[in-house]
């Protein structure tokens, strides 16, 4: 038997790496839904965000958690570029596309990263490392607790912002019906960078979270991160935000969960077994819709 | 009129790059730039292998996956059986081939991103048993040595060694374009137009699909064992992300879809490359191929092979309008 301990501590880690998935996966959503592409650099954003943290961390010295807002609007920027620059031109010519584009600017950015900071992997130190609350019968860093929280504030915002303000609206309205939006007047193409640098930003913000806790990066770490994005937001719905945040979390426990099982070697390759089964079974995805 | 033009120049310029090939290594007469040309060739069949499965109407982000399983099973049948490499070099590429088999049954139903995920999926499932549960065969990731394809003592084996993966490489592209003309071909460019149509006109796409991931796989493993017996050693960084983008990125550039697309892309970037590494830069090299690439999809998507064509269409009667477009585009 499992001692509750363990089990908690499982769960707790699970929930701290479903908060990185579940942001990841839901600017690729974001994303997907207003302009039906996938970026598979999204990754890049994520690695950008904890350099980006830690480069201003270093320069200023403030609370590495008052950073990551500055960190998502320097992302949020150069995501919308990225999206005026290269995805635009290539919109609607094809899926093969969006991939061979994306594994371009992997290479660029993972580089351009590595030009600037160096390749060796890193690390920084937050400011309440020691820290442990004890929470029943174990001690949970106090670095978790905050990231869970500052999760699920980024989600109340980007709720709030989308229900309550004109622009998020018309970005729901442009990811429901590109063409009705058009119709009733709104810019789509701003839509499009908009909603590309809010995805970006959110994948900056998983950045942050990453760095904050102590965890190492590089210039090359976004990629395993982002692949198992896209597992989550294949297996729950392309374009569904809800999905994509239940999906997160439980794909953290679930890797956790194997990780503590059968041995921490098999963690990213568990993720992509489960991932092929269902997509055997279903080819769209758990809830993805018959199209074509 | 146009149309024989294009034929005479792709006959001609094959004549001439195979004649450059064969007195490549007395030109250069170093060991440096001969060992270049023999990763340049097994590049070459790599690529072409990705191609094929372009041509098929698939793709694959894990082909690594198919040129680390040739290269381990050849090295494997090697040691184990004391035959020579070969021998075992298409004993490889049909290992290759069964477990390419096995990974296009999951996949025929699975189109672009889907597609992508569960072949990348791959590679990095292959990695994780081979460094796992086959350690004991494999070595885990200290890898293990394989015999060389020829012995260094042997006088003149480089050169010979040469020869033999120019002779190997020309036969992997006859194969191709001899595919591509036949009836197989026919159907795949049926199945990649419309699916539904060629299904009505009785091609059975699944059959095709599945022909064309095997075939792929078994150059795919052909290639990864050539470049594991010409090293001499094998480790699982064989099945890392940057073995799996090189083919994508050398077909595309070339021009996806066509035989001489992934020679001309390998060829071209191969150039590149290492002449961007003579003057010294690492990190520069990898974001001006990652430039290159983007520039590429967005203004020719088609790849180098369809500049000709390209430069044809803007110099003639549309020009200006073309480069009207161009202004307000960028």
């Amino acid at each position: 038997m499992v001692e509750v301990g363990i089990l908690l501590q499982i769960v707790f880690w699970g929930l701290y790496a479903g908060c990185i998935y579940l942001l990841l996966a839901t600017g690729l959503n974001l994303i997907f839904g207003v302009m039906k592409i996938l970026n598979f650099a999204h990754g890049e954003f994520l690695m950008l965000g904890a350099y980006v943290t830690a480069a201003i961390l270093a320069l200023t010295g403030i609370n590495p958690y008052a950073i990551i807002l500055l960190t998502m609007l320097v992302l949020a920027l150069i995501g919308g570029v990225v999206e005026r620059l290269c995805f635009r031109p290539i919109l609607g010519t094809g899926k093969l596309n969006e991939i061979f584009l994306s594994i371009g600017l992997i290479y660029v950015f993972e580089s351009m990263a590595a030009l600037i900071w160096g390749d060796r992997w890193q690390s920084i130190q937050s400011p309440y490392g020691g820290i442990s609350i004890p929470i029943g019968p174990i001690s949970l860093p106090l670095d978790y607790l905050i990231i869970l929280v500052v999760t699920a504030g980024i989600l109340a915002g980007l709720y709030l912002f989308l229900e309550r303000t004109p622009i998020g609206m018309a970005i729901r309205a442009t990811s429901q019906n590109r063409r009705g939006a058009m119709l009733v007047g709104i810019d789509v193409e701003r839509m499009d960078m908009l909603s590309f640098g809010i995805g970006s930003a959110l994948a900056a913000g998983a950045g942050t979270l990453w760095v904050v806790s102590g965890q190492v990066f590089n210039p090359y770490m976004g990629s395993i991160p982002a692949i198992k994005a896209f597992a989550i937001i294949i297996l729950g719905g392309l374009g569904s935000i809800p999905g994509a945040i239940a999906g997160g979390l439980l794909y953290g426990l679930a890797e956790n969960a194997t990780a503590f099982l059968i041995g921490g070697s098999w963690k990213d390759a568990v993720s992509f077994i489960v991932l092929i089964v269902v997509l055997i079974i279903r080819p769209r995805g758990l809830f993805g819709e018959a199209e074509e | 009129m146009r149309g024989l033009d294009s034929v005479r120049l792709v006959r001609y310029s094959t004549y001439l790059a195979l004649a450059l090939a064969v007195i490549a290594p007395f030109a250069s007469g170093n060991l440096y730039l001969l060992n270049l040309l023999i990763l340049m060739l097994i590049f070459i069949i790599f690529a072409s292998s990705w191609n094929l499965l372009a041509i098929s109407g698939q793709g694959s982000l894990g082909h690594a996956a198919f040129f680390g399983i040739g290269g381990y099973a050849s090295t494997l049948i090697a040691v184990k059986t004391g035959l020579s490499p070969f021998i075992a070099l298409p004993l490889g590429g049909a290992v290759a081939a069964g477990v390419g088999l096995l990974i296009g049954l999951t996949c025929v139903r699975l189109k672009e991103w889907f597609l992508a995920m569960v072949t990348f999926g791959f590679a990095i499932i292959t990695q994780t048993l081979v460094v796992s549960v086959l350690t004991p065969v494999t070595g885990g990731w200290d890898g293990i040595a394989s015999p060389r394809l020829l012995s260094a003592t042997i006088p003149g084996y480089a050169f010979i060694e040469y020869y033999s993966i120019l002779a190997i490489a020309a036969l992997c592209i006859l194969a191709i374009r001899a595919l591509m003309g036949s009836r197989i071909g026919l159907a795949f460019a049926a199945i990649r137009e419309n699916e539904t149509e060629a299904r009505a006109s009785g091609v059975d796409p699944v059959r095709y699909r599945l022909l064309g991931f095997a075939a792929s796989a078994f150059l795919a493993g052909v290639a990864g064992a050539l470049e594991i017996h010409h090293f001499g050693y094998v480790t699982p960084e064989i099945f890392g992300i940057n073995i799996s983008f090189w083919p994508v990125i050398y077909s595309i550039f070339g021009g996806l879809g066509t035989v001489a697309g992934p020679v001309i892309g390998t060829v071209m970037l191969t150039i590149v490359w290492e002449g961007l590494k003579n003057f010294g830069l690492t990190f520069e090299r990898f974001i001006i191929i990652g430039l290159i690439l983007i520039l590429v999809v967005i203004f020719l998507p088609r790849g180098l092979v369809s500049l000709p064509e390209e430069i044809r269409k803007r110099r003639g009667p549309g020009r200006t309008r073309e480069g009207s477009e161009k202004r307000s585009d960028g």
